[in-house]
Formats: structure tokens, C-alpha cells, sequence
């Protein structure tokens, strides 16, 4: 009995109809993993403040008032400032007012005439309470409640539907892909396998653990950032099975600690003053690192660029990013007040060393153009920006120069069809010609030729991608690193800090750029460096670093420290956090504007109805709970 | 911050230099797939050194000369028709690279740009391809080959089809040998001899000196030599197989006589000898199914005498592509020009002028004076043939045998070169492949 099972079994893995199954379900799984991230991204705008001040800063002689819009805002008399005030006895960027735990601060960035709070001069960032008088130079503004001020909202586009989806079901969809994937490993080969099951077994549980951590032991009210990085993941982690099992063991076990290193990052930036005291330290740690990578670092093809310590091996490099970023952005205060890069500089010209060193090219690409973004959101300078690349020209002409070996090593770059049989083109072409041949749906996982190639599942793995997934897929997964650089983006003046703000951006920036020369290299369009594709290439390494970078980005997201969902079963025992920001009188009634609000309850109701959305709103969940528990309080 | 988030548009140059190469990236895979994907090494054509999947080919009248049964290349039943189609279908590796399962790979394997290549109903379609030749009639050719090297070529010169095309050495595609890449019995065997081999021509060649003589001299016609066996040029001689007497050219081309050609060849000059030689395609290279074959040589630019009346008999310093020769045979038939030979489809429409209409009416009156005097019709049973023979002397080794020529007849107008190596004579060893394969083809 079982034999005639066997053989129903082959029978259908053999058909034409099972292949014809498998390509149905390649043509459609991208675009349920493009539904997943579009959903993810408009989710995410939904999601995020409107730009409304929160609170007021009032002249206290002419009774002028300066909304306050952001986290960190620099007052001063240069127009680039958030508060400006036109005096001239003011200094450009006289001060900070900002936002943290404790509440609102004002911090002097060596300005001529000092600040004043309550009648005296600060040295260190002061605690302001509303109705405090703070002494910009000759002008005193008071700290003041929001009201009812005419402030324009800006319409922001976020996408053709109207309703944010629920982080439940978008981690649905992420399975929904997961499963296609698995299924395809199972029967798509000609052969029927079952450790795919394994694989997603633990995918499943993993994202499912991080979900209820994250959703419900923290409370926090956006997934979207983690459920990008876990769609990605599973896509390369699933991608690279087809392999086989041993292929993929050591890249589940680097996401499951790239997940802890989300973690963990996420956790640790949420306190400003750690991250500012810190720095100094990362930025040794980094560069003794490249140091030890330099002493007893081992050369795999052609770069000295792993540390191998017993059974285990890594790119210290791809650690170096996370450091790089970390010391690269500040909070605004320490910004106005230490305004030169020279250090920064520094820090990054002896990166870029090591790397030359290395003859990690690629990466050393990377760092330099997240340290062209850092520095230019820093600064604003596009004299540093132009310094910056002719010094990097002339660097790369010396080179050349003297080493003409690396040239050669490129000598292949737009010709590689001439090369096909060399080192110069043999990636490149058989990346084009495998790509070709897996058409828009793929040819299934597993089914690739490109595999036999060195370094397909890494440097290539863009080409593997498209061969066995099909280039739908290909281009889905390129968009949505893309979409990294919108979430970035439409993070920056809402984050809690410039440190987040310029972090996110940087992250944003390096993936993306990361991914050009992923991309970009093996299909001729760029020389071939070999780097990685952000979670899709295999590399232990490459994917821990690029769950650390996605926390920076989870960290911009004011929502990931300062929202709170509310509890099921502790509705009660829910306190929103005191915080202007969040609790708004539109939907928390037990703000202290609330006395402004009933002083005009017919305009109030009409605003609320017509242009004010409350963030938790657009969450349905979160509204639900949270009206119950208002109701209740009543 | 508000300057901050300003100052993150930087982030948007990025993405646009990404999307814009993602764009031209897109653009050129529609552009260029079909080219990307039909690489010798794509390992979803060929696994393990061999064709894993591709359209059926046939021949003329629907016969299977190679088709792909379960992850499997399967070519024609016969013997003699593998062997002596392999350089015209291929191989499983794509050693053969002017065959037609490289030249049209792409399209045999069934790409588009939607599925790749994507075993569906789609690529199914309109990847087969029919050939124009005659499997009967190659492997009656190829038999006659007897096992030595060489190539034959023929072709309708009305309407350009190729019928037979045969270069041996060769090998059976089901059964390729184990040694096929180490023994050196096995040197060249990739190389189509038709297209892109050339052998010394011989007296084939003296059919170029007569169309030099008739350009040169009005009375050529009437214009006598005489040949003593020997005829001492400096310290040399030039030498014949037979004391011929004075003759004219009618008998000198039936005879074949190398004194009177010689003694031509020096009143013509090697300038004009050179140039009629160039005009009718020396030096110059062909196409056929949009492979570019082997040019015939000739340099008689700072030749001596001696080497000049050598080379008016075709024995110096000069080759000749058998391709090239089926194509002058042609146009000679054709009245001075002929379609570009083809395989596939209904040909390119483009047509190669070699000879002018009185020479080429003059050179086929004296071919078909050759075969009816001198060969005897009585060999070429059911058709009207004019041709040429040649032998050619290699250093060390049995001659070249060659025939070139055509039929006469309307609904059976083919014109042929066939040489080949190692033989006896032209009209007995070349002229029995010409032989087989028209028989065939009745």
C-alpha cells in the first residue's frame, strides 16, 4: 500500500501540472510580499504624528508666539533655526529646547549672552516647567500650553487607502510568503523534502516571539520596521535552503542574534545621555577592532576582512557599520554646540584606511558614502561634501597610480561579455544569463544554476534571487530597500533627537547603497565589489549588522519609546504616558489643556471632525481599548 | 531639526541614482535576455556537457534529426545521417559552434522574456526548426566519403536551399567518444571543413584562369598552347600528366593540362590574374545562416614566374573554402550571380555577383564540353552536368581530389563542391560522393 502511494507521490512530482502549480505560486508570492511592504510603509506614515505644535513658546514683551513643532528644537536668531528670533543681540543657535523623559529642557549652545531659566544663567541643560520664563539673551519667551492656533496642517500623502493596516495581518503575510516559499522548496526540486518545514518552524516561532514581545510585554504600537526586516530575512533565509540544510543553519542562527541585536540597540539608544556619553567608547572599540582585524585577520578571496576565532568567523567590517553610524549622528545640542566634523573626520578616514588596507574595496565604498550623508546632515556644507569626494578622487587616482593591480581587478567592468570565460566576466555574465533565464516567475528554488558560481548566495545573490524566485521577486525585495530611504525620510523631523534622525538616514542611506553595488556589480552596471545584499545574502555577519542598522531606523519612530498600545486585560492599569506629544486632547481627557478645550467646545468638536485624526485612530486596536478605557474612567 | 530634515533629501539623490539604475538595468534585459540567457554555459540548456532541452529539429521532408526526450537529446536513427548532419545540426555540448544548435540556440530552447526558460506551453511553440536539407542525401554523400576527410556542399542555386552539407571528420553525436577531447585523431573534428576550412584548390582553379584569359584576350578562344610533358621555366619546370600536344582552351580544360594553363597564366600577367581571381570572391568572406565562413586565399602580388604558373594550376601558394567554391559554381550556372545559400526559413534575399553573364555563359559551355567529352555523361545518370575536377598535390600525403560544378536541369538546378582529402582522383573519389548524392536526391 504505501508503494502505491510512493508512486501516486512521484507520479505528481513528475507531472508537467505540479510545475505549472509551482509557477503559479512564484508569479503570485511577489505580490503578496509587494502588498506586505507598500502596506508596511503607508501603515508607517498613517501611524506618525501630525505636524501640530505641542507646546508654545510666547514672547513675553511683544506676546509673539513661536510654535514648537519638534523633539529637539534650536532657537536662535539664523533662519535655519526652528524658533527664530529676530533680535539682533541673539546668537545664530543660542539654544536647544528639548524633549526627554523627564520633560522639557533648555540647554545653552555657547551662546555670547547665555540662557536664563527662572533668573538664572545655566550652565547644563535645565528642567522648564510650563509657564517658566527662559532668558534667550535680551528676549524672554515663556513656556506655554498649545492653543488653539491656526497652524496649517499639511495634507501628506500616505498611499490609496484610508485605513492603516494592522500589524496582525501584515505578519500574516509575511507567512503567506514564508509558506509559498517552503512549500516550493518541498515539491518544486523533483523530489520530495521536509526539512523545509524545519526551516520555517523556526522562522514562524522567532517572528512570532518577536511580535508578542514587542506588541505585548512592551507595548509598543509599530511593527512595521521589524516586519519589513522579518519578510526580507525569511526571503534570503528560505532563498539560501534550497541549498540545502547545512547551507542555511549558520544564517538562522545569525538572524535569531540579529534579532537580539535589534533588540538590544533599540533598547539601548532609547537614553540619549548613555548614547552621547558612549560614544567616545564605541568609537575605540571600533577602531581596535579593525586594528585586531588587521593584525589576525584572514584573507578570503582577495580582502583580509574575517576574524576567524575557532569554529566561529566574522566580518568585523560589518560590525564597524553599526559603530560608524553610532558615532557619526548627535543629539542637536551637541550639534550647535561642537560644530566642526574634525573628529568625525578623522574617525572615518582611519575606517576608510583600514579598509583600503583590507582591500575591501566594497565596504570601504559603503563607509564612504553613509559618511558623506552623516556629514552633510550634519553640517549642511557642500564645500565639506566636495572636499570630501575630490579628496576621495585624488585617493583613488594615487591609488591607482601606484597600485595598478586593483585597476586590474576591475579591468572587466563593461566588457565583461569578452570575459566569460576569465575572472574578469565570469561572475558577471553567468549572474546576466541565469537572471535571463529565470523570466519573471522563476525557475523554483533549488532549480538555479547560478548556485554552482562562487559566491552566488552572497555577492550574486541578487542573480539567484531572479533565477530561481523570478525577477518579480527580484524587484519587489529592491523595492522594498528602497522604501527604507521614504521611512528614514518621513521619520526625520518627527524622531525623538537629530541623533535618530541622522541615524535612521545614514542606515537608510548605507543599506541602499549597499544594495546598488549588490545589485548593481554582478549585472555590469557598476564594477563588481562584493558586498552583501542586506538580509538576503547569505553571511552571518551581513545579517546581524543589518538587524542592527533596522533598529536605528525602529528608533527614529518617536512611537517605539514614547507610545504605548494599550493592554487587553489591564486597560485599567494603563497610564498613558504624560506627554504632549502623544496625549492629545483629542482623545486623552485628562490633559491639562482640557480646560481649553471646553472653554470652546463647538470649534473644537468641528476641528476634531474634520482634520484631526488621532494617532491611535489609525490603529484600530489600539483606539478600541483605549476609548473603553476613557469610558470606563468616566 | 527642521534643518536637519531638510538636509535628509541627500537620501533622495541616492534613490533616484538607484532607480534609474534599476530602470536601465530592466531595459536592458527586455533588450538583450534572449542573447544573456543562450550562453554555451547555461547550465538550463546544457547539463553535464550536454543539451538538456531544445526544440526538434527535421529535415526537408520532416524526418527527426534531433529532439529532446526526457531531459535527453536524442538525434536522427541513422548512423550515417548523425554523422554526416553533425556539423550542420551540432552537438549536445555546443562544441560545434556554427551548427544549428548554437547558432540558433535561442531560439531552440524556447526563451521569453515572461516565463525564461520556463518549460511551458509557450516555449513549446515555434521552437522547432526545419531544416532545408536532404538526410537521405547527406548520408548517401557521407558514405561515399568512404571514411575519409573532406566536405561536400550543394545547393539549389535557384532558390539557395541548402541540400547536402557533409564535413568529415566527424562523429556520432548518441555515442560521442571517450577520447573525443585527448586523442589526436580526433583534431578539428569541431570545425564545419564547408565553412570555415580551405584546401589547395588544384585544377579546379583553372576555371578562374580561363575567366581571366577570356577577360584578357579577345582570342582566347582560338589561343593554342602546346605542352611537351615538361616546360622549363628558370631552373624549374612546370609538369604535366601527359604529353598534350597544342591545344585550345576547350581541350586544354577537358585534358586538364597544367602547360597550357602555365604558358596562359604568363601572357595574362599575375595583376589580372589576381584581380579576375578577386572578382570572383578570393580574399573575400561569405556568410551562410549568419556564420562567416573562411575566405580563399591568393596573393600573386610579388610571385615569380615559376610560382605564377604553378598557381594559374591552382598548386602554389593559394587555398580555396569549399563553400565559396559551391557559391562561384552558382553563379556560373545562375548567369554570374547566386542567392546566398540557406538553411533555415526562406533565405536572406541576398545574392553574391562573382562572375560576368558572357564569362560565366563561356566557363559553362567549357564545364559542360568537360563532362560530356571527357568525363562522360553516362556517370551522372538522370541529370546534365557540368563540372571540374581537380587534384591537387599535398607534401607527404595522397592528393585532394575536388569536383565543383552543377546540373543543368530546371527542376533539379544544384550546384556542388565536394573535395576531398587523401582520394585517387577528383572525378573517381569526389565525383562519387557528387555521385551518391544526386542519386539521392532524384
Amino acid at each position: 500500500m504505501p508503494d502505491i502511494l510512493q508512486d501516486f507521490a512521484m507520479r505528481i512530482l513528475n507531472s508537467g501540472l505540479l510545475s505549472t502549480l509551482m509557477l503559479l505560486i512564484r508569479f503570485i508570492t511577489p505580490f503578496i510580499a509587494l502588498f506586505v511592504l507598500w502596506r508596511c510603509y503607508t501603515s508607517f506614515r498613517k501611524g506618525q504624528r501630525r505636524k501640530d505644535p505641542v507646546i508654545m513658546l510666547e514672547d513675553a514683551a511683544t506676546g509673539a508666539a513661536f510654535p514648537v513643532l519638534y523633539w529637539e528644537n534650536s532657537i536662535g536668531r539664523s533662519k535655519s533655526c526652528d524658533i527664530v528670533i529676530p533680535d539682533e543681540s541673539v546668537s545664530r543657535d543660542h539654544a536647544v529646547l528639548l524633549r526627554r523623559e523627564e520633560g522639557w529642557f533648555v540647554s545653552d549652545t555657547d551662546s555670547h549672552l547665555g540662557v536664563r531659566v527662572r533668573g538664572r544663567t545655566i550652565k547644563e541643560p535645565t528642567l522648564v516647567q510650563i509657564g517658566d520664563k527662559i532668558g534667550i539673551g535680551p528676549v524672554t519667551l515663556i513656556l506655554k500650553n498649545t492653543t488653539d492656533s491656526n497652524i496649517k496642517k499639511r495634507r501628506i500623502f500616505t498611499g490609496f487607502t484610508g485605513e492603516a493596516a494592522s500589524p496582525f495581518s501584515l505578519m500574516l503575510g509575511v507567512v503567506l510568503v514564508q509558506l509559498s516559499m517552503t512549500l516550493q522548496l518541498m515539491f518544486g526540486t523533483g523530489e520530495m523534502r521536509v526539512y523545509p518545514l524545519a526551516v520555517f518552524g523556526i522562522l514562524f516561532l522567532a517572528e512570532w516571539v518577536l511580535y508578542l514581545f514587542s506588541r505585548r510585554l512592551l507595548r509598543r504600537v509599530s511593527f512595521e520596521t521589524e516586519t519589513f526586516g522579518l519578510l526580507l530575512s525569511s526571503i534570503g533565509i528560505l532563498l539560501i535552503s534550497g541549498q540545502g540544510v547545512d547551507a542555511v543553519k549558520m544564517q538562522i542562527a545569525a538572524f535569531l542574534i540579529g534579532i537580539v541585536l535589534f533588540c538590544l540597540i533599540v533598547w539601548f539608544v532609547s537614553d540619549l545621555d548613555r548614547v552621547m556619553k558612549s560614544r567616545t567608547v564605541i568609537a575605540i572599540g571600533a577602531l581596535l577592532l579593525f586594528a585586531l582585524n588587521l593584525a589576525i585577520g584572514s584573507t578570503v578571496n582577495g580582502s583580509k576582512n574575517w576574524i576567524m576565532l575557532g569554529p566561529v568567523s566574522f566580518q568585523p567590517s560589518e560590525f564597524i557599520k553599526i559603530a560608524f553610524i553610532f558615532v557619526g549622528a548627535a543629539t542637536l545640542d551637541r550639534l550647535q554646540t561642537k560644530k566642526n566634523l574634525t573628529v568625525f573626520i578623522l574617525f572615518a578616514g582611519a575606517c576608510l584606511g583600514c579598509l583600503f588596507i583590507m582591500r575591501d574595496f566594497g565596504t570601504a565604498l559603503i563607509f564612504f558614502a553613509t559618511f558623506l550623508i552623516i556629514a552633510f546632515m550634519r553640517s549642511g556644507s557642500f564645500r565639506t561634501i566636495f572636499l570630501a569626494l575630490a579628496a576621495a578622487f585624488f585617493g583613488v587616482f594615487m591609488i591607482l597610480q601606484f597600485r595598478p593591480y586593483v585597476a586590474k581587478r576591475f579591468a572587466g567592468w563593461m566588457h565583461v561579455w569578452e570575459h566569460t570565460q576569465d575572472s574578469l566576466g565570469y561572475q558577471q555574465v553567468r549572474t546576466m544569463t541565469y537572471i535571463a533565464s529565470g523570466g519573471l516567475g522563476g525557475l523554483g528554488i533549488g532549480n538555479g544554476c547560478l548556485k554552482y558560481v562562487a559566491a552566488s548566495d552572497s555577492d550574486l545573490v541578487f542573480g539567484m534571487l531572479c533565477e530561481e524566485q523570478g525577477l518579480l521577486m527580484g524587484l519587489t525585495v529592491l523595492f522594498g530597500l528602497a522604501l527604507l530611504v521614504l521611512y528614514a525620510r518621513s521619520d526625520v523631523t518627527r524622531s525623538r533627537s537629530t541623533f535618530y534622525a541622522i541615524a535612521s538616514c545614514a542606515a537608510a542611506g548605507m543599506l541602499l547603497f549597499q544594495t546598488c553595488l549588490n545589485v548593481f556589480g554582478p549585472t555590469d552596471i557598476l564594477p563588481l565589489t562584493g558586498v552583501t545584499l542586506p538580509l538576503i545574502s547569505a553571511g552571518g555577519s551581513s545579517m546581524m549588522s543589518t538587524w542592527g542598522l533596522l533598529a536605528f531606523l525602529k528608533a527614529a519612530d518617536e512611537r517605539t519609546y514614547a507610545a504605548k498600545r494599550g493592554g487587553r486585560r489591564s486597560a485599567q492599569a494603563e497610564e498613558p504616558e504624560d506627554d504632549p506629544f502623544l496625549d492629545e486632547p483629542a482623545f486623552d481627557p485628562r490633559t491639562k489643556r482640557e480646560p481649553v478645550q471646553k472653554a470652546r467646545p463647538a470649534e473644537r468638536t468641528n476641528r476634531r471632525m474634520e482634520v484631526r485624526i488621532p494617532e491611535n485612530e489609525l490603529h484600530p486596536e489600539t483606539h478600541n481599548t483605549k476609548r473603553k478605557g476613557g469610558v470606563k474612567r468616566r | 531639526m527642521k534643518t536637519t530634515g531638510f538636509r535628509s533629501f541627500v537620501l533622495y539623490l541616492l534613490l533616484f541614482a538607484f532607480l534609474g539604475g534599476i530602470g536601465w538595468f530592466v531595459i536592458n534585459l527586455a533588450a538583450n535576455g534572449e542573447k544573456w540567457a543562450a550562453q554555451p554555459y547555461n547550465g538550463h540548456i546544457y547539463a553535464s556537457g550536454s543539451t538538456l532541452s531544445a526544440g526538434t529539429i527535421t529535415d526537408r521532408t520532416g524526418l527527426i534529426l534531433a529532439e529532446s526526450q526526457e531531459d535527453r537529446r536524442v538525434y536522427a536513427e541513422s548512423e550515417s545521417v548523425r554523422r554526416s548532419l553533425l556539423h550542420t545540426v551540432g552537438d549536445s555540448s555546443g562544441y560545434i559552434n556554427t551548427a544549428v544548435q548554437s547558432v540558433h540556440r535561442s531560439h531552440l530552447m524556447g526563451y521569453n522574456l515572461i516565463f525564461g526558460l520556463n518549460d511551458t506551453i509557450f516555449s513549446g511553440l515555434g521552437s522547432s526548426i526545419q531544416l532545408s536539407v536532404s538526410a537521405r542525401a547527406n548520408a548517401a554523400a557521407f558514405d561515399a566519403f568512404e571514411g575519409r576527410s573532406g566536405s561536400a556542399f550543394i545547393f539549389n542555386y535557384k532558390t539557395g536551399e541548402t541540400l547536402v552539407k557533409v564535413s568529415a571528420l566527424t562523429y556520432d553525436p548518441m555515442h560521442v567518444p571517450d577520447d573525443l577531447l585527448t586523442n589526436e585523431r580526433y583534431d578539428g573534428v569541431f570545425l564545419d571543413h564547408t565553412l570555415v576550412s580551405t584546401y589547395v584548390p588544384g585544377s579546379i582553379f583553372k576555371l578562374v584562369t580561363a575567366a581571366a584569359a577570356m577577360d584578357t584576350f579577345t582570342d582566347w578562344e582560338t589561343r593554342t598552347y602546346t605542352c611537351e610533358n615538361r616546360f622549363a621555366l628558370g631552373d624549374s619546370t612546370v609538369t604535366c600528366l601527359d604529353w598534350h600536344g597544342t591545344l585550345s582552351m576547350e581541350a586544354a580544360m577537358g585534358h586538364s593540362c597544367n602547360i597550357y594553363f602555365a604558358k596562359l597564366a604568363l601572357d595574362i600577367g599575375p595583376e589580372k590574374l589576381q584581380e579576375t581571381a578577386e572578382k570572383m570572391g578570393f580574399n573575400e568572406q561569405f556568410s551562410f545562416d549568419s556564420v562567416t565562413t573562411a575566405d580563399s586565399e591568393i596573393d600573386l602580388s610579388s610571385v615569380t614566374e615559376l610560382e605564377l604558373a604553378w598557381s594559374a594550376v591552382g598548386q602554389a601558394d593559394l587555398m580555396a573554402n569549399p563553400y565559396h567554391m559551391a557559391l562561384l559554381m552558382g553563379a556560373i550556372a545562375n548567369g554570374g550571380s547566386t542567392p546566398e545559400p540557406y538553411i533555415i526559413g526562406s533565405g536572406s534575399n541576398t545574392k553574391y555577383t562573382l562572375v560576368s553573364q558572357s564569362t560565366a555563359n563561356r566557363l559553362h559551355d567549357l564545364m559542360r564540353t568537360t563532362v560530356s567529352y571527357y568525363y562522360g555523361d553516362s556517370r551522372f545518370e538522370g541529370y546534365t552536368v557540368c563540372a571540374k575536377t581537380g587534384t591537387a598535390e599535398v607534401s607527404g600525403r595522397d592528393p585532394n581530389c575536388w569536383i565543383v560544378g552543377f546540373t543543368e536541369d530546371e527542376d533539379a538546378p544544384y550546384a556542388f563542391a565536394v573535395c576531398v582529402e587523401d582520394g585517387s582522383s577528383g572525378i573517381r573519389t569526389a565525383g562519387n560522393v557528387v555521385i551518391a548524392a544526386l542519386n539521392a536526391l532524384k
